[in-house]
């Protein structure tokens, strides 16, 4: 979940079949009249919901599909319609290929750091009994902090002069590399990636600890008996065992991957010379402060369909898990 | 859990093994120790030796964030943005859920899939489109209508989560209640209802948190600047370009201070949202 505070990005489709099988069964032993009220008040109850997903999400996307197909200015009602046209200014723009370049740099390391990071703090600290709720909290804590305020924060460790990487860059005889971390075009995407990953390590963290307290102990004991040292037994018969789960959290990190935002936004902007340019902030700034909104929405949800392959391996992976009974 | 652990890595674990958590927990948490250090530092020193730790006290940083920074009112728009959205949350996802989960009624199927349809289009998708119609609306800067983007964005979350929790309630309750006389309507209120106090309270907390620390929908719905609250503040401050480190800690501060006791005090909750909303099947 690289930055997207919406953590809860994609849990699975759910299936009515269930519940239908339950409605069934009622059906059979319930009079009509209690039916009747059943239904009454299931309308009722579901109204408020449906009426305002209708209106603050149904129809904004469906609007979004409209706008791709036009060119909207903000301001003209009947907005001229001009087919692909979008489509094709998107293929040929730079600058939009350079930003999406910066996201897929973002989503491998954005990706790959909280998951051996995490994984390998869950790892430290399973079976450790004194202070785990502790460390615990500390280690999750940064990803429930709003990014903005993560930002500001890691501004200054990046601060050119008297900085705090600087500064220990300094300590250990390094001075010779330091810089303004977030102004030099060469270090800004990685320096903005750091404070992402420092955010989402948390998140793997408690997910894979979650995990490693489901994983049979006995296997664990039988391989240490055979004489498997710790890489062996990590290798094949813990990670196995975590593997549905480590799955489904890289899935939700990559999603994460292609929708960031708020970090970049408010970190650099997309500057130094759109040294951090991701195809989210390029969307924003199309849309709200160049007035191409057309071209911004296009932009908008051709990120969310890149995500879309990533979102069904992750249903898939989320259904077999619940299937095998592997619960948070 | 921690048998399985030791058998995994035998014997107590060592104190080197202690030790590099420590250290981790330090390097972790140090971003926000210098936050409440720069906070409480005196003006003064901040412009001398701007991240020092814990070099000098004084609540100046405070009070100028308070009164010159407008944190003051960003603190209460905060709160008139994230209690009445957690609320309609909180309600109509228990109302949904129910019903999705117990009651058969024609429609279910169409309409379960409208309200989680959220959960598969993120927000960043139809930010644009819904500014205008925002504006169409005359919802813009308005507290209703931000409010109400808001809870959109969770409640797609809510539903689905409510609904699981009713869905694992036993057959047998509504049973007996119907053959004591009550009605629908009170078998929800009166039985089921009480039986996901738990489930509601995880939410609540939960949604919350996500609508504090929401960036974009006020960002982009609140143009006019009349309610913004701290996480726009802060931005707004950041951007002000004079860089003020002390004040700016100290909003900083005031913006995650609600975060981390919240946080720290019901973690198990909290905790609970972000697993469900990505392990859970």
């Amino acid at each position: 979940m690289t930055a997207a505070p919406a953590p809860a990005a994609a849990p699975p489709l759910p299936e009515p079949r269930r519940s239908r099988r339950r409605g069934r069964r009622e059906r059979s032993g319930v009079s009509a009249a209690t039916r009747r009220q059943q239904a009454r008040l299931g309308v009722l109850l579901v109204a408020p919901a449906v009426v305002l997903m209708a209106v603050f999400l149904v129809f904004p996307v469906l609007n979004a599909v409209y706008y791709v197909f036009v060119d909207f200015d903000g301001l003209d009602t009947t907005p001229p319609w001009v087919g692909l046209a979008n489509f094709t200014e998107l293929a040929q723009d730079r600058q939009m290929w350079a930003a999406a370049w910066n996201n897929v740099i973002w989503i491998v390391l954005g990706t790959a750091g909280p998951l051996l990071l995490g994984t390998g703090l869950a790892l430290l600290l399973w079976g450790v009994r004194r202070g785990s709720t502790f460390y615990r909290v500390v280690f999750f804590l940064p990803y429930v902090l709003p990014q903005v305020a993560v930002g500001v924060v890691w501004g200054w460790i990046y601060a050119p002069t008297r900085g705090w990487l600087n500064r220990g860059l300094e300590a250990v005889g390094l001075g010779g590399v330091t810089r303004g971390w977030l102004g030099d075009p060469d270090t800004a995407l990685f320096a903005v990636l750091g404070t992402a990953i420092w955010t989402a390590t948390g998140f793997v963290f408690v997910i894979v600890l979650s995990a490693l307290r489901n994983v049979a102990t006995e296997l664990v004991d039988a391989a240490m008996l055979d004489g498997a040292n710790y890489l062996q037994r990590l290798r094949y018969v813990v990670m196995p065992q975590i593997m549905p789960v480590f799955l489904m959290v890289t899935a939700l990190t990559l999603i994460g991957g292609f929708a960031v935002f708020d970090i970049v936004f408010v970190m650099t902007g997309g500057g130094p010379a759109n040294a951090t340019e991701v195809l989210g902030t390029y969307a924003y700034s199309n849309a709200f402060q160049l007035s191409r909104i057309s071209y911004g929405t296009t932009l908008a949800l051709v990120v969310t369909a890149l995500a879309v392959p990533v979102a069904v391996w992750l249903n898939r992976l989320q259904r077999r898990a619940s299937g095998e009974g592997l619960g948070a | 859990m921690s048998r399985r652990g030791r058998a995994y890595a035998p014997g107590r674990p060592g104190i080197g093994r202690h030790l590099a958590l420590a250290l981790l927990a330090l390097v972790t948490l140090f971003p926000v120790v210098l936050v409440v250090s720069t906070t409480l530092k005196s003006a003064q020193d901040v412009r001398a030796n701007p991240f020092g730790l814990f070099s000098s006290f004084s609540l100046e940083n405070l009070d100028t964030a308070w009164t010159v920074g407008d944190f003051d009112s960003y603190l209460l728009n905060s709160i008139l943005l994230s209690v009445p959205s957690t609320v309609i949350v909180v309600v109509l996802s228990t109302m949904a859920g129910y019903a999705f989960a117990r009651l058969p009624f024609p429609g279910r199927t169409v309409a379960f899939y409208l309200v989680v349809f959220g959960l598969l289009v993120p927000f960043f998708a139809y930010m644009v489109p819904l500014y205008f119609q925002m504006r169409s609306m005359g919802l813009l800067d308005s507290l209703i209508g931000v409010n109400l983007v808001l809870a959109s964005t969770q409640l797609s979350f809510g539903t689905w989560f409510m609904r699981a929790f009713f869905s694992d309630l036993p057959t047998e309750l509504e049973q007996a209640g119907r053959m004591d006389g009550a009605s629908e309507w009170q078998l929800f209120l009166r039985v089921m209802v009480p039986l996901v106090t738990s489930g509601m309270g995880a939410l609540a907390v939960f949604t919350f948190l996500q609508q504090w620390n929401n960036f974009l929908v006020p960002l982009l719905y609140m143009p006019g600047g009349g309610y913004r609250p701290l996480t726009l503040g802060l931005y707004l401050f950041i951007g002000g370009r004079s860089v003020d480190i002390g004040p700016l800690a100290a909003g900083t501060l005031i913006t995650i201070l609600p975060v981390v006791v919240l946080y720290v005090v019901l973690q198990r909750q909290v905790t609970q949202g972000f697993l469900s909303g990505a392990v859970k099947g």
